[in-house]
């Protein structure tokens, strides 16, 4: 196991109530993930082999699952993860325009994180809000019918 | 127990079968790719589909349990429309490098679309792109454009040697698989990984462009890397492609459920180089000063005869020692006792050198014995009629010991160079007869060279006492022979004669006299041997 890398005591009973609704710990690896990715922001090689070490699973199998699933991220991101949706509906009412304005604004591309390590980019497939849209989602928050002003005054208010 | 009708053929079987194991009852042969008959059924490929009577969509084969009165179709048009689109899709991707593709001829992928598909591709896009030549370990590579994703590796890793070094990583068609970054292969079982791939995508680096498949030759025979035996085909040929002198090409498992299962172990089967090694002895020779002289069988016969007499009449049959190797036939180690032990009344004649059995076994098919044969040595008495070899040794650093014969035996392997050194230089006469040379090797008044296993016939006993066949896949190198024609030469040349026209006929005699072989003879040990009749084993 990882040396130092532990989880609080509190994820330590969310995970022990996790794993008791599945018949194999194993099938436990999602959410035990995703509890890990909240606790140390990122899913690192240390992290994989922590979790693994939890569930009894072999590295090569939280590996696939990671890989196969594009919401665990291998690299912490910053501190607002703005992600903004670039399907259909979105593209058709401006998401290109709100894209491009959010990279100026934020001086990087889709899939960076700025150096103050304050935000990461990314662009998603459909996040369900097809009827208002365009839209983004900053960490747990969705904002609807997005403009570039509208943008403007949710990042000023951020701390 | 269900009875069911598969292609208009009746059959009955345990409740619990497959469609795809009813069917191989009755030698329906259902294409597949993910399903092999020592991994769980997964229906990943979509190959196997078949038709049952009342259900209206197609049921994979490998995973559909049969039932009373089922009527399975496995060739009708329906069938054979869906096994070709399941082709299409499955080509889509993949890449057209047959002629350099080391598993051209041996492929399913080329023979199920020459048999069932020969379509002309529709895809006019670009193909997807992957990694070509990943090294995953030090005897394995993949090429994932050739890779089909039927995940028998990843299986085969899982459930056989359970060591989970391979997955499948990413998704969709960027789907391939892999090891953990950073962490090779390193499993002992690795080889069976290109010979469970159905296609490309694995292959042997120890095979890997060596030879085409259909310039080989292949022959049953047993691995003489351990006490295990497992089951092998020798693939040879005569022809050297590669510019060496190679003639084996490679090992692979053949079923032996008593045995191996399917698989093969890494010592196993990259064990087989010294056959086509450049240090194999190929020519009698005789020391003359300090250089060895080739000559012919006959001059070595007279000479070696002529010096063991005048050893004989200077002193006793306690003045000669005998070690055998382990890794002799049971017909060489039967020769070795008939002519030594009980023919020139020598006692000083035993295979155990000291740590002969101290390899590292690992729980699965390697042995911590090394030798395919110690139990054949053992059962045909070549232990335990006098001192033991390392105080044969002993003995003959002692100077008790006059002459001493090894017959393919490595002492200084288990004894250390300084030693054999010490006990060889002081004996008045040391004969070498084996296939490659050893350390002992540079003390030897004469050199008799000896056919290793692909080169001659012969039975090996495991460690289970079973006793399996070996077969000739290649005429021995250069002039070595046999060991036990060696054995019957030099006693012909002393004036025993003993009438052995093939190994057949020594095991004949083998069967007439040791406990345990009774009543057997080369049919009844077959292709997949025979376990000996042995009283409290």
């Amino acid at each position: 196991m990882s040396k130092g890398l532990e989880f609080s005591k509190k994820t330590k009973e969310r995970l022990q109530a996790i794993v008791a609704k599945y018949p194999e710990k194993g099938a436990a690896l999602l959410p035990t993930l995703w509890l890990a990715q909240r606790e140390f922001s990122a899913i690192t090689p240390e992290v994989e082999e922590y979790v693994a070490g939890l569930l009894g699973l072999s590295l090569v199998r939280v590996h696939e699952a990671l890989s196969f699933y594009t919401m665990y991220t291998p690299q912490p991101l910053g501190k607002y993860h703005i992600q903004l949706c670039t399907n259909i509906s979105c593209s058709l009412l401006g998401a290109e325009e709100l894209l491009a304005y959010l990279k100026k604004r934020l001086n990087i591309e889709a899939g960076e994180t700025t150096p103050d390590k304050k935000f990461t980019l990314s662009t998603v497939e459909c996040l369900g809000y097809c009827g208002t849209a365009p839209v983004m989602r900053l960490n747990e928050t969705f904002y609807e019918n997005l403009t570039e002003n509208g943008i403007d005054q949710i990042l000023r208010k951020l701390p | 127990m269900p009875t069911l009708v598969i292609d208009d053929q009746k059959v009955t079987v345990d409740p619990g079968t497959t469609i795809i194991q009813a069917a191989k009852k009755l030698d329906i042969t259902i294409p597949h790719y993910c399903y092999h008959p020592r991994l769980k059924s997964v229906d990943m490929c979509r190959m196997c589909l078949v038709e049952v009577k009342d259900i209206p969509k197609l049921q994979t084969a490998c995973s559909t349990q049969v039932r009373d009165n089922m009527v399975v179709f496995t060739n009708n048009q329906k069938v054979l429309d869906a096994r070709r689109s399941v082709l299409e899709f499955l080509l889509i991707n993949h890449p057209l490098d047959c002629p350099i593709c080391d598993k051209a001829g041996e492929c399913m992928l080329q023979d199920f679309y020459f048999q069932f598909s020969r379509h002309t591709s529709k895809f006019k896009e670009k193909k997807q792109k992957k990694h070509k030549v990943v090294n995953l370990g030090p005897k394995i590579v993949l090429d994932s454009e050739r890779c089909i994703l039927c995940a028998r590796c990843v299986r085969f890793l899982k459930e056989v040697v359970g060591t989970e070094e391979l997955g499948i990583f990413d998704r969709g068609d960027h789907s391939e698989i892999g090891i953990y970054p950073g962490r090779p292969l390193e499993n002992n079982y690795q080889g069976n990984l290109a010979d469970v791939c159905p296609v490309g995508a694995l292959t042997a680096k120890d095979f890997r462009f060596a030879c085409r498949s259909w310039f080989l030759c292949q022959e049953n025979s047993i691995c003489p890397g351990c006490s295990t035996g497992c089951n092998v085909l020798v693939h040879s040929s005569e022809r050297s492609y590669d510019k060496t002198l190679r003639r084996v090409y490679r090992l692979t498992p053949r079923d032996n459920d008593e045995v191996n299962q399917s698989w093969l172990c890494d010592v196993g089967r990259y064990g087989y180089h010294f056959v086509d090694d450049p240090d194999r002895l190929t020519a009698p020779s005789l020391k003359r000063g300090e250089e060895y002289v080739k000559v012919d069988w006959d001059t070595a016969f007279r000479e070696v005869a002529q010096r063991l007499r005048g050893i004989f009449e200077r002193y006793s049959p306690s003045s000669l020692g005998i070690i055998p190797s382990p890794q002799l036939t049971n017909e060489d180690l039967y020769m070795v006792k008939k002519f030594f032990n009980e023919t020139l009344c020598i006692t000083n004649i035993d295979f155990k050198l000291p740590g002969w059995n101290q390899g590292q076994g690992d729980g699965f098919l390697l042995k911590a014995d090394r030798n395919p044969n110690t139990m054949g040595a053992e059962l045909l008495g070549l232990s335990g009629i006098g001192p033991q070899a390392g105080e044969i040794i002993e003995k003959t650093r002692l100077g008790e010991i006059k002459a001493l014969y090894l017959v393919g035996s490595d002492p200084a392997r288990y004894l250390g160079e300084e030693k054999i050194a010490s006990a060889l230089s002081r004996a008045q006469l040391v004969v070498f007869q084996g296939s490659n040379y050893n350390y002992a090797c540079k003390f030897a008044h004469a050199i008799l060279p000896g056919a290793t296993f692909v080169e001659k016939e012969g039975t090996f006993t495991n460690a289970q006492a079973r006793v399996q066949k070996i077969n000739q896949a290649l005429r021995p190198l250069g002039e070595s022979l046999p060991d036990w024609k060696i054995i019957l030469g030099l006693a012909l040349t002393m004036g025993y004669y003993f009438p052995y026209k093939a190994a057949e006929d020594i095991f004949k005699d083998i069967a007439r006299e040791v406990t345990g072989f009774s009543g057997l003879d080369y049919k009844k040990v077959g292709d997949k041997g025979i376990k000996l009749a042995l009283s409290g084993g």
